[in-house]
């Protein structure tokens, strides 16, 4: 897959666990397990903002394109 | 959710199917039956349940006989097998998530037996048709192979709906890994 998702490095350099970050960005543990292995086929602009309010960081921080 | 009216149109379509199903495997095992009589004792046959005889056809041209025997059977087995998967498609089916892999194969499936009834059908129908002079035998003959056409036309009918369903799938599955 051409885009990785770095969710687990931004977890971890806020130093957040997948319960914290799951409760306050109102997402289910099991999607965003999906989301943080890379299994996704599709992230929601809705989730991609939240997911950034929470952490503090830009979509770019998240998603990576490797060529 | 599934409504009270799609629940028991359901059900009503479950006893039908095992009917068909029921019925189309005695019809299947009598044509046997019978094959087996017109081969071994022909005197026996217009005392069977399909009182089809066409000892006259063996003793004339074993050829034309076999080849008659093996479309009516194999039709006739094929209809029962056809319905065998209608029924575990409709045990196996959830009308409030139906979007699943083997539902699909199942669907497909059963548009590739509806089709190669039908073509097994129309072969038959054009190739009886030099056999038999006799015009109430070959309509009582035209009646074990079906109507062809229209199984030929259910089949195509199946075979697109079959891969719209597969598209759903894909798309539900797409769905599911969307966060």
């Amino acid at each position: 897959m051409a885009i990785i998702v770095n969710l687990d490095v931004m977890m971890a350099k806020r130093k957040m666990s997948l319960n914290e970050l799951s409760e306050k960005v109102g997402l289910t543990l099991s999607n965003l397990s999906i989301l943080k292995t890379g299994k996704a086929k599709a992230i929601r602009f809705s989730t991609l903002e939240a997911i950034c309010k929470v952490l503090d960081c830009q979509p770019g921080d998240i998603l990576e394109f490797v060529d | 959710m599934m409504s009270k009216a799609n629940n028991f149109i359901f059900i009503v379509l479950k006893i039908i199917a095992w009917v068909i199903f029921v019925g189309l495997c005695i019809e299947a095992a009598a044509l046997l039956v019978n094959f087996i009589f017109a081969v071994f004792n022909p005197e026996l046959v217009s005392r069977l349940y399909q009182k089809m005889d066409l000892s006259d056809l063996y003793k004339n041209n074993k050829w034309a006989f076999y080849q008659t025997y093996l479309f009516i059977l194999s039709t006739a087995i094929l209809k029962a097998v056809l319905f065998y998967w209608v029924i575990k498609l409709l045990h196996k089916l959830n009308l409030s998530s139906p979007f699943t892999e083997s539902v699909s194969k199942q669907i497909i499936q059963i548009s590739y037996y509806t089709l190669v009834i039908g073509l097994l059908g129309l072969i038959g129908h054009e190739s009886i048709k030099k056999f038999f002079i006799n015009p109430d035998l070959r309509y009582e003959i035209r009646t074990f192979l079906g109507d062809s056409e229209a199984f030929i036309l259910m089949g195509a009918v199946i075979y697109i709906i079959a891969v719209i369903f597969k598209k759903g799938v894909a798309l539900q599955h797409e769905n599911e890994l969307t966060v």
